[in-house]
């Protein structure tokens, strides 16, 4: 990286975003002075997701992650809250915890030595005297690790470094009413499976995240041969009339209402029974129309980076590394309830299709990193990209909450991944944040 | 007091592991021939005469590798963990219908692939016309004009010799030494 970058002004930026006409410049892909505004206004203000409940059960469970490029830890406490702080000693900064996972009572930076509690607080150093005798003022209780807010949505923990962000209900709003399609379809609650498969790729964060935002019109032509592995044909003309996008601070989800679309993907006919055999005592829950988005040919990114695909139950986030590169963190959501025999399915499903070695997976990552590498071409940077796609599609819908677009084939959630975008990247306000 | 010199007393008495049961010379060479020339095939996309070395039951597992502490209780390696590969043969061919299928716009231009396999050796297991068979291999993929993919790892095969007498994989582990993997994809058999 860069240190003599300029920051871009709010002219600046909206000149990149032309929401009006659907026009997005390509500097919004490589350039580091607005990638390095990215982290500061988007990735250190926004909920971030950080974890699944289920990944830290039980007290002392943690694992590690990042919220923008800082990495943090995720941990369980003996009181069974769940805290987030930053992965990084605060006496020389050292990283603390080299593991992803596991479960520990304390962590202890490998540099001095200094310990620190499942709350991020700094429990013990050695030699502490010398500290006390020699050190004016010299409070532990001044040297915890960064703690980020921390609050959970039916299973799914947020985290913030903004002091002043509004609440995590603010922040998704209506997307909850969607969220429960996949978080609250069964009385018991969800779970993710263990273990995450990690990669990276040489793409900007932002061409995964838009594109599960609402980008169904690649499906049928970058997954074509996916399809033909999965489904032994290639991916059928969808129904525009019948399919929505829809979006909410910036949340995206395209969907049809075919209810196991997605889920055959997977190539296993007893998820697709599961579903289906389930299907009345979901609608009783959700009301008949959610209950057809549980398996659905559908995608969905919460803002800015964590993506879903209903029915394949695959989640993931996007993590920044610089503007041309993401690491890739996916793990299985499931129904705790399901049965384990399922659940195994449900693994085994997402492994062949959309993890690195996936039947779809595979073609994502070539595009995305070849758009992300073409766009700051001296000249072919002049040429603004195109998002014009269904411009006057916006709809009254007397069930579908927040902004209703008709038909699936619409670049109407990109735009409103990149209006909120642009919004949080106007926000000038100073950074606040406690210790 | 003798200055200690730091040994730990437990390596005062190195222990050899026992001289292993050596395989007949003819059954090494028959399976170095073997896996060479299974990586060859696989480096030549002559996918269908790759699927014919497996057994009908074949197991191919690539679980993912996470980065735990030492005295971490749980186990290194669980089946129950996400994976690469946990494929039965209808999954190898579901894979391999995809890089064979002319709308696989990744694979196309070819990937370039070259396997390297070392460190052969060969047990006699109890069951007869089954031995095991450990390795090691690097990958090296290339694609594109200057994009370059390095993988290496350790494999624990089992090979078993099958009524034309001819020897096929009945299964497969495979352990590399990424817990991130530093590739956008996976779009290789190792």
């Amino acid at each position: 990286m860069t240190t003599d970058v300029i920051q871009p002004g709010p002219d600046e930026l909206r000149a990149l975003v032309d929401l009006e006409r659907g026009a997005i410049d390509r500097r919004v892909y490589w350039d580091e002075a607005v990638y390095r505004l990215e982290l500061e206004r988007i990735f250190a203000r926004c909920w971030l997701f950080v974890a699944h409940e289920s990944q830290v059960a039980e007290p002392g469970d943690f694992l590690t992650t990042y919220m923008g490029e800082d990495g943090v830890i995720v941990a369980r406490d003996g009181n069974g809250a769940i805290n987030v702080f930053l992965n990084s000693c605060t006496h020389r900064g050292n990283r603390i915890s080299l593991a992803e996972v596991g479960n520990r009572r304390r962590f202890t930076c490998n540099y001095h030595g200094w310990t620190f509690g499942l709350d991020g607080a700094l429990v013990a150093l050695p030699q502490e005297d010398v500290y006390r005798q020699t050190c004016p003022g010299f409070d532990p209780g001044d040297l915890g690790l960064h703690r980020a807010r921390v609050v959970s949505y039916k299973g799914l923990v947020f985290a913030t470094f903004d002091e002043e962000a509004p609440g995590l209900e603010d922040y998704l709003g209506d997307y909850r009413w969607y969220l429960d399609v996949l978080l609250d379809n069964d009385e018991d609650g969800t779970e993710f499976l263990e273990g995450s498969i990690k990669s990276r790729m040489a793409c900007n964060w932002k061409f995964p995240a838009e594109n599960f935002a609402g980008d169904s019109y690649h499906a049928a032509w970058t997954h074509n041969s996916g399809a033909m592995a999965m489904l032994g044909m290639g991916v059928g003309k969808s129904n525009q009339e019948n399919s929505y996008q829809i979006n909410v601070n910036g949340h995206g989800w395209q969907f049809g209402l075919d209810m196991v679309g997605n889920a055959m993907v997977l190539g296993e006919q007893d998820i697709v029974d599961y579903l289906r055999e389930r299907e009345e005592k979901v609608a009783a829950r959700l009301g008949k129309l959610r209950s057809r988005m549980v398996g659905s040919i559908s995608s969905a990114n919460l803002f800015p980076h964590m993506s879903f695909l209903p029915g394949q139950s695959t989640f993931r986030t996007w993590h920044p590394k610089g503007p041309k590169g993401i690491e890739l963190h996916t793990w299985v959501l499931v129904n705790k309830s399901a049965p384990e025999s399922l659940k195994s399915l449900y693994m085994k499903g997402v492994m062949r299709t959309f993890s690195p070695s996936g039947t779809l997976e595979m073609d994502d990552g070539d595009n995305w990193e070849n758009s992300t590498q073409t766009n700051d071409g001296v000249v072919t940077r002049r040429q603004k990209l195109h998002y014009a796609l269904g411009l006057d599609s916006g709809i009254q819908h007397p069930e579908l909450k927040g902004a209703v677009h008709l038909r699936k084939y619409n670049d109407s959630n990109q735009r409103a991944f990149y209006r909120q975008w642009l919004k949080l990247m106007c926000d000038e306000r100073a950074h606040a944040s406690r210790s | 007091m003798p200055v200690n010199l730091g040994e730990t007393p437990i390596l005062r008495k190195p222990v050899a592991p026992p001289p292993p049961m050596l395989p007949p010379r003819d059954l090494v060479f028959e399976v170095e021939q073997f896996l060479y020339r299974e990586a060859r095939l696989l480096d030549d996309e002559r996918y269908q005469e790759w699927l014919g070395l497996m057994t009908e039951d074949v197991h191919y597992w690539m679980p993912g590798i996470q980065s735990r502490h030492r005295r971490d209780k749980k186990p290194r390696l669980d089946p129950r963990r996400m994976a690469f590969f946990d494929d039965d043969l209808l999954n190898m061919r579901r894979r391999v219908t995809r890089f064979l299928d002319p709308t696989a716009w990744a694979e196309d231009p070819p990937t370039r692939s070259c396997h390297i396999i070392s460190n052969i050796e060969v047990e006699l297991t109890d069951a007869p016309g089954q031995c095991r068979v450990y390795s090691a291999f690097v990958n090296c993929r290339g694609r594109g004009e200057a994009e370059e993919y390095w993988l290496s790892g350790r494999r624990n095969d089992v090979l078993r010799r099958v009524e034309d007498g001819g020897l096929r994989l009945a299964s497969r582990e495979i352990v590399i030494t990424q817990t991130v993997l530093l590739a956008k994809n996976l779009n290789v058999f190792l």
